[in-house]
């Protein structure tokens, strides 16, 4: 999403200027550049705003740090944005709560573009799930809920909400 | 507040699902309530408490930077669920918001040894401030209790009432009040802390000597 890389470049706090475009039917970003065709994907153009903007570290530290941020960004473009079916979507979330069972952020202790990217990708999802959604894909909730109050992250976006009090404790 | 005794394993539990839905003890941020909470606690939880451990495991991750995590270090009371009882003897305040983000504008110019003092002396305050007893909201309670018929073992029916046992319960005197056709009625004093102990539940447990007793009223109710 266009709009997307661009709450991403504020959040970086890049100066505005980059130009987006959209290509073909699935909406692919790209990104103009002075000097040849631009760049496109969503998670190509995001890594590149990340280093102009000299946050490398958000891409992960370590090697084994850097393939995770790839793991979740490809996960990000290929089951997120490509699949929108219900079952699609019930997939993503056993997968991410499984996941963030032991860490508190994707990559594990660090906050990297993962997190970011995969917040803004799992929003409209988010908004639209049940109480008992939430509390059923808990580990969800509680990094999605860290991530949205993460200074600057969430910007316009709206504040999806996740009650304090358990209703559904019996479901682990 | 507080997590109950956090080198128990019922201490963790509650730790645990306070825990399953934040990152961190106070907030969105590491800061000291987590070192706080975390140096309360003797070794990683084990691996069915995931959450504490995902949590522990995480904060071990800033052991360096612990002093510079913000916020101030208080006595462990003080954080955790609003609802669990505070088991460290601190005295109990007024239900805080378990949801302040207490990022304390810490002035970055003070510099590391004032900051150090500052902390030092604030942890003195706290542990003096937790010694002194809880004070505990009691109250005095005179039931009445009526038995089936003048027939009725009285002393029998006392017997069964006193034998009724429980944490924040202690008996009082008793006397015998005649209500008419040669029928007494028990007349018990007792006191109970209002955490503990509610009339219900001593209603419930008194009316459960059906052989004896035919029901139970509250005659007076004062607090302590």
């Amino acid at each position: 999403d266009a709009e997307e890389l661009t709450l991403l470049e504020r959040w970086l706090g890049l100066p505005k200027g980059n130009k987006y475009g959209v290509q073909g039917e699935r909406k692919v970003p790209v990104l103009q550049t002075n000097n040849g065709p631009g760049l496109t994907g969503l998670m190509t153009i995001a890594a590149h705003l990340v280093k102009q903007a000299k946050k490398d570290q958000l891409l992960g530290s370590t090697a084994e740090e850097k393939a995770v941020v790839q793991q979740w960004l490809e996960y990000r473009v290929t089951r997120v944005d490509g699949g929108s079916s219900k079952e699609d979507t019930r997939v993503i979330l056993k997968d991410l709560n499984m996941h963030l069972e032991d860490k508190v952020y994707l990559a594990g202790n660090v906050f990297t573009l993962a997190d970011i990217l995969m917040y803004y990708g799992l929003h409209h999802i988010m908004v639209d799930l049940t109480v008992q959604e939430k509390e059923k894909y808990l580990n969800v909730s509680r990094w999605f809920n860290h991530i949205q109050h993460y200074p600057g992250v969430r910007q316009h976006l709206s504040n999806v909400v996740f009650i304090k009090n358990r209703l559904y404790t019996n479901v682990h | 507040m507080g997590f109950g005794d956090l080198k128990s394993p019922a201490g963790l539990r509650v730790l645990n699902d306070y825990l399953a839905d934040k990152s961190y003890i106070e907030g969105y941020v590491p800061s000291q309530a987590d070192i706080a909470v975390f140096e309360a606690i003797a070794a990683p939880p084990p691996a069915e408490l995931f959450h504490a451990l995902r949590w522990y495991n995480h904060i071990k991750s800033y052991e360096k930077q612990k002093a510079s995590l913000p916020g101030v270090k208080k006595a462990l009371a003080k954080y955790g669920p609003a609802d669990v009882e505070d088991t460290t003897g601190a005295a109990t305040d007024s239900k805080d918001d378990d949801d302040i983000d207490l990022f304390g504008s810490d002035d970055e110019e003070e510099s590391e040894e004032a900051k150090k003092l500052r902390e030092e002396r604030l942890a003195q305050y706290e542990s003096k401030k937790s010694k002194k007893p809880a004070v505990v909201a009691k109250s005095s309670i005179l039931l009445d209790v009526k038995p089936w018929d003048d027939e009725t073992d009285m002393a029998k029916l006392e017997e069964c009432v006193r034998s009724i046992q429980a944490d924040g319960l202690v008996w009082g005197s008793s006397k015998l009040v005649p209500v008419g056709y040669g029928i007494k009625k028990l007349q018990i004093q007792c006191v109970v802390e209002d955490d503990k102990v509610g009339t219900d539940m001593l209603e419930e447990r008194i009316t459960a000597f059906e052989d004896y007793v035919q029901s139970m009223d509250v005659a007076a109710f004062n607090k302590i």
